[in-house]
């Protein structure tokens, strides 16, 4: 090979990339092991974007209700048609969410949720959201097949707070004409 | 006929030629355009109509100038199109800036007090109301004020929810009470603001028709309470198929999802069911879906049931009828298809040579061969042709229950096509707690106490034959006074205004009652219809979904040509169980145990019959007496047809898969011949229709291609008879 043209489009390149290479383990070894550019998973992890989009939760308002009304808006904008709503009345005996409807069955099939956020946006309550946990992985297909259960964000705990009812009663005002 | 004049006029730029008189929004969708629209609808009245206001165009009419020469001069204001009566020269304009505005401008009138609770409403994703403001409306609402808060869910009946709030006053179920089912039991309370649909003072919404609101109402005002809350339209399939729970044989669409039926909806057919339905129908096929439905074979054993394979169940019944040979007998069959009654007839004929078959169910049913000789072959009146019919009779025949479709349509003939109904029926049905009686309606109405029927029915062949007074005038005559003995003395108000009966097309619909206990009143009937110069067919039609059928196919004693002696009948064979001269039984599809009119001779003959088998949907009391039972595939499983009591046959499609171990009744009886050794090589329904047309006469021209979305009427039996 003409020795000018191996200079310039073999050994040049190499250099170069090298050249690279080199500058950052310059760099490393002048901050003595300080700057980091892996992390320990699992004992660390990496801090996720804020748009991060993995784990659907169905959100709960401050007072315990479900937001989730079972519209099913999010299964019909779904483009892998990987979630399944069944609604049911609320009672008075049994009330899971304001208003006359509540899911009664909420499944995502998280094996085919291609996790591209539709359900969130579809969704008039602002119910179903996808949250930042990523570790998805299982053993067993059908535990890929997540419940309404396990979607549902746990009832908040806040400090008891002293309620009207939990006062002293007081006397009524008595009526002059009697 | 008169002939229809035809004018031309313009839309958008279209010119189009169309009848004089017809509406401009129909005009309008023959070029192709859809107006948007609420409270128009083709089948309802326009009285209380055009209130919706959302159909508006400019309209320009042709005027004559001073020269005489024409000009177009445009109309100030906007028109609602479905109240404007097509004229020569007319200049339709649907998509101005005033109309765009204007469609903007109503929808937020609308909008007002609609609650746009669209989420959680079971009419959002199929919701005229959402749709047009999706397309004509404004993106966001300038109304902050409360809006109307009315009950919500307010339940009108057993299966018609309605809110309130959601209500944008179209007056379409209002229009429907009145004009189509009759009972007008829907109408607005109050007026401006406070205006509400209601039922008179909060009374129960009983129309036997009252499902057909929930699909004409135009927002989500009017609702199911059975599908409340279970589906969105975009979770469901659709599948076209015929309703089982009459004869009618009206066209529907079945929703369902995941395996289940969820909702029943009308599907078009002009010559059937229009587009309605009944509440029966509507409401009553969640049978197909019922968590009580059979899964498995079952086998006695002692007491209980014991849960097998379809192989050792169908090897046990072929084992048991073939032991009893010529002695086994078939009952039911009228719910069952034409393909599954054909092989089940093959079965007993060729295989088991025995002619022991009946689908009726009733005391003292007259054969057929009785029932050719006192009606002749004449085909019944097909449903449509009720329009042109100038005078209807129904004896004994509570129309809105018994044929609840063709009530409509008989409706229809007297309110619309000035056809004269007479009724006449017994005096206790006067006191049915239902909303649609053929009374209200009826030219005149004639009530007998039972046991009157046949003076009745020579009264009306008396009046049919012209035994009038030729000089009375037309409506009021003495027929009265001319009438027999008989209904003289039976002190039946015959009333003194039986139209005249000669002067066209008579239909003459004579209740299952009245024909199935004897032939009298129709042999009566007929006679004197024979004697008429004008066209008159006595009707005694199925009631059963495939009731006709199974007498198409003759499922009868005496129903087959071929059998040198007729078999037993329904009641020979539940003696013969007991005396052991019959030995084995198969019921068909139907609770005998409860639905017989001896259900006391039932119970005995079952248990002491050698061997019974019933095909069923689900454990009903005539199964758990059984010795083998199988379950059966539902309507909604398999595909097939079935025959109405117009003699139309039609087609129904499988919607979904049953889930479980259940059959088509065909596939069984097929299956059970090969174990007694006799091919029945069948795949599919299209097999056995094909030999159906091929075997029976009045079938030939029928294909499984040619029965198209509508079905197609079985050949003329008077064709028949002359070829």
């Amino acid at each position: 090979m003409n020795p000018i043209r191996l200079t310039r489009d073999v050994l040049t390149p190499i250099g170069k990339g090298l050249g690279v290479t080199i500058s950052h383990l310059g760099k490393m070894l002048g901050t003595r092991g300080r700057a980091k550019f892996t992390v320990e998973y699992p004992e660390e992890r990496r801090e996720q974007f804020p748009r991060t989009r993995w784990r659907h939760y169905l959100t709960r308002y401050e007072n315990g209700l479900e937001k989730c009304i079972g519209c099913s808006l999010c299964a019909g904008a779904c483009p892998a048609r990987c979630i399944y709503v069944e609604a049911a009345d609320n009672t008075d005996h049994a009330r899971f969410s304001p208003g006359e409807r509540y899911a009664a069955r909420y499944e995502i099939n998280m094996l085919r949720c291609v996790f591209c956020g539709y359900c969130q946006e579809a969704c008039p309550t602002g119910a179903i959201v996808l949250r930042k946990e990523f570790e998805l992985a299982d053993y067993d297909r059908k535990d890929f097949l997540y419940t309404k259960q396990m979607l549902l964000e746990p009832i908040p705990i806040r400090p008891r707070q002293v309620r009207a009812s939990d006062e002293a009663p007081k006397a009524a005002p008595r009526s002059e004409a009697a | 006929m008169s002939q229809v004049e035809f004018v031309n006029i313009t839309i958008d730029g279209t010119t189009v030629q169309v009848p004089a008189g017809e509406m401009v929004i129909e005009s309008a969708r023959r070029v192709g355009i859809e107006i948007p629209h609420f409270c128009y609808h083709p089948r309802l009245t326009m009285e209380a109509g055009a209130n919706c206001r959302m159909c508006l165009v400019e309209v320009s009419m042709p005027r004559k100038n001073p020269d005489g020469t024409l000009a177009l001069a445009r109309m100030p204001k906007p028109q609602t199109s479905c109240s404007l009566p097509a004229a020569e020269g007319m200049v339709i304009e649907t998509e101005t800036p005033m109309i765009v505005e204007a469609r903007k401008g109503m929808l937020e009138f609308l909008l007002i007090n609609h609650p746009l609770d669209c989420p959680i409403c079971d009419r959002g994703g199929e919701c005229p109301l959402q749709n047009n403001t999706m397309h004509y409306g404004a993106a966001t609402t300038r109304f902050v004020e409360e809006k109307r808060h009315p009950p919500k869910a307010y339940p009108l009946s057993k299966y018609v929810i309605f809110d309130r709030e959601r209500c944008i006053h179209c007056a379409r179920c209002t229009r429907f009470a009145s004009d189509i089912s009759g009972d007008a039991q829907l109408d607005f309370l109050k007026r401006g603001a406070d205006m509400e649909v209601s039922s008179f003072r909060d009374t129960e919404f009983t129309s036997l028709y009252s499902g057909n609101v929930i699909e004409v109402c135009p927002v989500g005002a009017l609702l199911s309470r059975p599908y409340r809350f279970t589906a969105r339209p975009w979770d469901l399939s659709t599948q076209k198929s015929i309703c089982t729970e009459c004869s009618n044989g009206c066209n529907i669409k079945l929703d369902h999802r995941a395996g289940k039926l969820l909702r029943v909806n009308a599907r078009l057919n002009e010559e059937v069911n229009e587009e309605w339905t009944c509440d029966q129908g509507k409401f009553g096929m969640d049978y197909a879906s019922h968590e009580k439905r059979l899964r498995r074979p079952l086998i006695r054993d002692g007491a209980v049931f014991r849960e097998v394979s379809w192989d050792e169940a169908l090897t046990h019944v072929a084992t048991a009828l073939s032991e009893a040979g010529p002695a086994a007998a078939f009952l039911g069959g009228a719910r069952s298809s034409n393909e599954d009654l054909f092989v089940l007839r093959r079965l007993f004929q060729e295989v088991l040579g025995s002619q022991n078959m009946d689908h009726r169910l009733g005391p003292a049913y007259p054969s057929a061969a009785d029932v050719r000789a006192a009606l002749g072959s004449q085909s019944p009146t097909p449903i449509a042709a009720y329009e042109r019919m100038t005078t209807i009779i129904v004896f004994g025949c509570d129309l809105a229950v018994e044929l609840p479709i063709l009530y409509l349509r008989v409706r229809k003939a007297a309110v619309r096509r000035g056809a004269k109904v007479i009724e006449c029926q017994p005096s206790s049905y006067r006191e049915r707690p239902h909303a649609n009686k053929v009374t209200d309606f009826a030219h005149s109405s004639i009530w007998y106490e039972p046991g009157q029927e046949t003076a009745i029915a020579e009264a009306l062949a008396h009046v049919m034959t012209g035994g009038r007074d030729p000089g009375a005038s037309d409506g009021a005559s003495d027929a009265a006074a001319s009438l027999p003995n008989a209904v003289a003395e039976a002190n039946v108000e015959f009333g003194s205004a039986i139209p005249r009966l000669d002067d066209g097309p008579i239909a003459i619909i004579i209740g299952r009652d009245v024909w199935s206990r004897s032939l009298s009143v129709p042999a009566t009937l007929k006679a004197a219809a024979d004697k008429m110069g004008t066209p008159c067919v006595i009707n005694t039609y199925a009631c059963s979904v495939n009731e006709q059928g199974a007498r198409e196919l003759g499922i009868l004693p005496d129903g087959s040509v071929q059998a040198s002696a007729p078999g037993l009948n329904a009641d020979q064979i539940l003696h013969g169980l007991k005396d052991g001269t019959v030995k084995a039984l198969w019921v068909s599809g139907v609770d005998i145990a409860s639905q017989f009119h001896d259900p006391e001779l039932v119970t005995q003959s079952l248990e002491q019959a050698p061997f019974v088998v019933v095909t069923a949907l689900d454990l009903n009391r005539t199964a758990t007496m059984a010795d083998v039972v199988l379950p059966l595939a539902s309507v909604a499983e398999y595909d097939g047809t079935y025959t109405s009591m117009e003699r139309r046959v039609q087609r129904f499609h499988q919607a979904f898969d049953a889930g479980v171990d259940v059959r088509e009744e065909w596939r069984i009886a097929a299956n059970v011949g090969m174990r007694l050794g006799v091919d029945m090589p069948y795949a599919s329904w299209r097999d056995i229709f094909g030999a159906i047309a091929t075997s029976e006469r009045a079938f030939a021209e029928c294909t499984p291609d040619n029965l198209g979305d509508g079905g197609r009427l079985l050949a003329d039996r008077n064709n028949e008879d002359s070829r």
